[in-house]
């Protein structure tokens, strides 16, 4: 934390400050496809509740953004009211956790789509062991809780990290990034 | 006694626990005895507006009555078929049900303990307590604090950017694709607008002399007295006997490879 610039840490809290009413508006939708298809529905749009740690970390490239920033997306979304209660920021920690351990792997060097969505789908993992415990899903059937991994997995690797790098990108085009890692690099491409 | 006066780490560190005793028990009764304490200690301790909360309270109840459905509806296979319950005339595994019921009425617990939170906390004592009691980093916190503050107006600048849009002749679609593109459109420039902003205010604090350093003095000083431990006390003292209670009456079922 010493060495984040201030700017950085409010960039990061606005991030997940917006995200964490993106991923309270995902709720009922999860809701309904769960309605149409059962517990698995959520993993069908899972992804969406990792992306804010990929953007944040495919942003700033700083160890510890992705953690960070899920931790306190999930905080606000408790405190805006959502109804898993203060059992969700450590929801939020284990997701972040996920998705900072990719970065890990790389030593923070490498910010590929192909890292990203490795970070999507270990946030899924991370995210399935610790729902296995938490929401029960061992009551559920073997086969059908094999196939919520894998969906929730699919999920990941798309919308967080496909998806979340297309939001960063064009973010980045703005112009707006310019004094943060994802800017910098931007200008690096196009001036060569 | 008053729920809004108590210092706010505290009483998050309190939910906390007790969500995490809460979470290894699998029986329903307890965490239904211990909705209906939490709720009426919050009714009676805290100076709110009563309606929203009950609005607040009858979405969650909506929530664990749809984990209720679901959870049974998708079980595993039943160790024991033969035990059967009859409800509202169809057949339901005795052991689902109890599970079902256990996981919702657990669900509806966490959910009273985080609206006692959220109906009883002031957001920026909130965050103070946590820099000064739980040692959070202050240039964090504080950029916490700005982030925070920026989610009123996220509204208002969503607003104008549709209007902006609008008055350029860009038509509202209604089809699902067509929302789908306009979410990006709206998107990009709203993000685009909260990072100017973060790093506007990250500079106005630099330049008084913000530097995010621990050694900094405070306006609202936040102070654990004997008074807040009543708190932790009253409450695990609670799910305590609640406990001993189901462990007498024998139907205590504690976390036992269920997961």
């Amino acid at each position: 934390m010493k060495n984040w610039k201030l700017k950085e840490i409010v960039v990061l809290s606005v991030l997940s400050v917006v995200f964490a009413v993106v991923y309270l508006a995902f709720l009922p939708v999860g809701k309904l496809l769960s309605g149409l298809f059962g517990p698995i529905g959520y993993d069908f749009i899972f992804g969406i509740w990792f992306i804010v740690s990929i953007i944040a970390a495919y942003i700033l490239r700083r160890p510890g953004a992705a953690f960070l920033s899920e931790t306190i997306a999930a905080t606000i979304e408790v405190l805006l009211g959502n109804a898993s209660g203060p059992i969700l920021i450590l929801t939020g920690m284990v997701q972040g956790l996920g998705a900072e351990s990719a970065f890990a792997l790389t030593r923070y060097r490498s910010y590929h789509l192909s890292v990203l969505m490795l970070a999507g789908v270990m946030a899924a993992v991370f995210s399935f062991a610790w729902g296995y415990f938490q929401s029960g899903y061992a009551a559920l059937s073997g086969g059908y809780v094999a196939a919520m991994l894998i969906v929730r997995m699919v999920s990941g690797a798309v919308i967080s990290g496909v998806f979340g790098k297309a939001i960063a990108d064009g973010l980045a085009r703005t112009g707006v990034l310019s004094s943060f890692a994802l800017g910098r690099e931007l200008r690096k491409k196009r001036a060569s | 006694m008053s729920l809004h006066t108590l210092n706010p780490a505290m009483k998050a560190c309190t939910i906390i626990g007790l969500v995490f005793v809460l979470a290894f028990l699998f029986d329903p009764v307890t965490p239904f005895v211990f909705t209906g304490f939490t709720i009426a200690l919050t009714l009676i301790f805290g100076r709110f507006r009563k309606r929203v909360y009950l609005l607040y309270l009858s979405a969650f109840t909506l929530f664990a009555f749809g984990m209720l459905w679901t959870t049974i509806a998708f079980a595993d296979e039943p160790a024991r078929p033969g035990e059967t319950i009859r409800l509202a005339g169809f057949l339901f595994p005795k052991e689902d049900l109890l599970m079902a019921l256990a996981l919702s009425f657990r669900v509806m617990a966490f959910a009273a303990l985080s609206l006692l939170f959220v109906f009883t906390t002031n957001m920026v004592h909130f965050i103070l307590s946590l820099i000064q009691q739980l040692k959070l980093p202050p240039k964090l916190a504080y950029g916490l604090m700005a982030g925070y503050r920026f989610l009123p107006m996220m509204k208002e600048e969503f607003d104008q950017i549709r209007a902006a849009h609008r008055i350029r002749g860009v038509t509202e679609s209604k089809s699902v694709k067509g929302r789908f593109k306009q979410l990006k459109r709206y998107s990009i420039p709203l993000l685009a607008g909260a990072v100017r902003k973060a790093e506007r205010t990250a500079a106005a604090m630099e330049s008084k002399g913000f530097t995010g350093e621990r050694s900094r003095t405070f306006y609202r000083p936040m102070k654990i007295s004997t008074k807040d431990w009543g708190f932790p006390l009253l409450m695990f003292t609670v799910l305590g006997a609640l406990i001993v209670l189901s462990i007498q009456l024998d139907y205590f079922q504690w976390y036992n490879g269920q997961f």
